[in-house]
């Protein structure tokens, strides 16, 4: 079998903000067509492990190697890189003056130098697989919760990125629209993507990642199949699993 | 219905405060009709200074805006300075500094002093404005630019600015009613503006009242004018 190439490796990084360590040392490979969910109790460090990885936070320390690069801390670096790596955030951060078709077309313009215009068409393109081409012209404001994050998705993936980054992309909707934006992701999960996943949902770890990162207290404390993750006599995931279904 | 209402109270009140005037004061409008094109002179002036001075405030409003949020410190305190100075300080103080202070060293136009001092003085409270514009925008939209690989100044102009123009509106336009007002002290060093127009109608015709009242319904005039083409620009440019 054709080994699958490493698209990203996270060797050691490292955030303390006021003296308060909150990732120590993640080293981990993302290979092609992964899809890893990381989970762990809030404050474990997902949000800033995520962050970390396309700089949005910078790491004390540690390195992340794109398709064996480093990514240099240096502005032009940094752009080549977020613009290979798609990011999803909780809360949209949808572009509130921007019309939704602007607002996917606007990486395209403003990093590929795109003219507007075929731009547009690729963004129209891109919402409508994720059943928004009824939208196009609406501004964000005038979409549900689940229609938005679908644009941030769409968004993310007109730039064809070699891997997208989810920060927890349901925990800001109403329960009734988790479902639309799972079945994004679910599609995406199919045609292969690459995709780090910070969730709290057990359905997106179970069913749509093939790996389970764990993260406590900063620190990864199991990267297995969720299989394996499900099945773990370990304590401190039984103990995690029974306080997640405590609260749902 | 309530604002018939209070309508009719004050048209009331006012006619009774004026029949009442009149009682001791002879009003005599007919005097100032000869001297309508003076009103109209003045208004104007009063315009063109007031535009030109806000076009000006604005420039100054950015600059200061963009030095105090500055990663550079001594950027920083310069525009604080800047605000302090003139917040902390009377216009009439500032015209007269301008005029009569720069004016004794270098030559000064009256008109340009005017729009010099309304401009400086306006600006710092124009920066201040679209300083809490740029801070309202919602920073995970500066985030998710950053994220898509846009550079610093992408994100100004692609993301920042457009909104927080559009949340200055309100209180930009409110600004330039100020400024029409603050503008009437221009007529200290005899700038020939609204104030000063009707100032010199009422020693000319003793209609002193009368010159009062029509400036006073000149400026409110003006001002509501610009309050209405303001609402009007806030609605057209209003994001869904």
């Amino acid at each position: 079998m054709n080994e699958r190439k490493v698209i990203l490796k996270l060797s050691k990084l490292t955030k303390s903000f006021d003296a308060q360590a909150v990732l120590k040392d993640v080293s981990f490979e993302v290979k092609e067509g992964d899809v890893i969910a990381v989970l762990g109790a809030s404050g474990a460090g997902k949000t800033t492990l995520l962050r970390c990885i396309n700089n949005l936070i910078t790491p004390d320390k540690g390195e992340v190697s794109f398709k064996g690069t480093q990514v240099q801390r240096t502005k032009h670096s940094i752009r080549a890189f977020r613009s290979r790596v798609g990011f999803v955030f909780q809360r949209f951060n949808l572009i509130s003056h921007l019309k939704i078709i602007d607002n996917v077309a606007l990486p395209l313009v403003k990093v590929k130098n795109m003219s507007w215009a075929d731009a547009r068409k690729a963004a129209e393109i891109q919402l409508g697989q994720v059943g928004l081409a009824d939208k196009l012209n609406n501004h964000p404001s005038q979409l549900s919760g689940g229609q938005q994050q679908r644009v941030g998705i769409a968004r993310a993936l007109v730039m064809n990125p070699d891997i997208v980054l989810l920060d927890e992309p349901t925990s800001a909707l109403d329960p009734s629209l988790v479902g639309e934006v799972m079945r994004v992701i679910r599609r995406l999960s199919s045609e292969g993507r690459t995709m780090i996943i910070v969730t709290h949902e057990v359905e997106f770890a179970k069913h749509i990642a093939n790996r389970v990162i764990f993260l406590k207290n900063g620190e990864v404390s199991a990267d297995c199949s969720p299989d394996e993750f499900f099945d773990s006599m370990s304590e401190e995931i039984a103990e995690f699993l029974t306080d997640l279904s405590a609260i749902v | 219905m309530s604002k018939i209402t209070l309508g009719i109270i004050v048209a009331g009140l006012l006619w009774f405060s004026y029949s009442s005037v009149s009682a001791v004061y002879p009003f005599n409008w007919s005097t100032l009709t000869k001297y309508y094109k003076l009103f109209l002179d003045g208004m104007v002036t009063t315009l063109q200074l007031s535009v030109i001075a806000l076009a000006l405030a604005v420039i100054v409003g950015i600059a200061v805006a963009l030095a105090r949020d500055s990663k550079v410190n001594l950027l920083r305190d310069a525009g604080t300075l800047y605000v302090w100075f003139f917040r902390n300080m009377p216009l009439l103080v500032v015209i007269l500094l301008v005029y009569y202070g720069f004016g004794s060293a270098v030559n000064v136009d009256r008109f340009w002093a005017g729009v010099i001092s309304l401009s400086l003085f306006e600006g710092a409270y124009v920066g201040e404005i679209f300083r809490a514009g740029i801070d309202a925008v919602p920073s995970g939209e500066k985030e998710a630019g950053e994220a898509m690989g846009l550079y610093k100044s992408q994100i100004m102009f692609s993301i920042v600015f457009p909104q927080a123009f559009r949340i200055s509106i309100p209180p930009l336009i409110g600004q330039l009613v100020t400024l029409i007002k603050d503008s009437s002290l221009v007529s200290v060093i005899a700038l020939g503006d609204l104030t000063m127009k009707a100032r010199q109608v009422g020693t000319q015709t003793l209609a002193v009242f009368e010159a009062y009242i029509v400036l006073a319904a000149c400026y409110l005039v003006m001002t509501s004018l610009v309050s209405l083409a303001g609402r009007i620009l806030e609605r057209r440019l209003a994001i869904p």
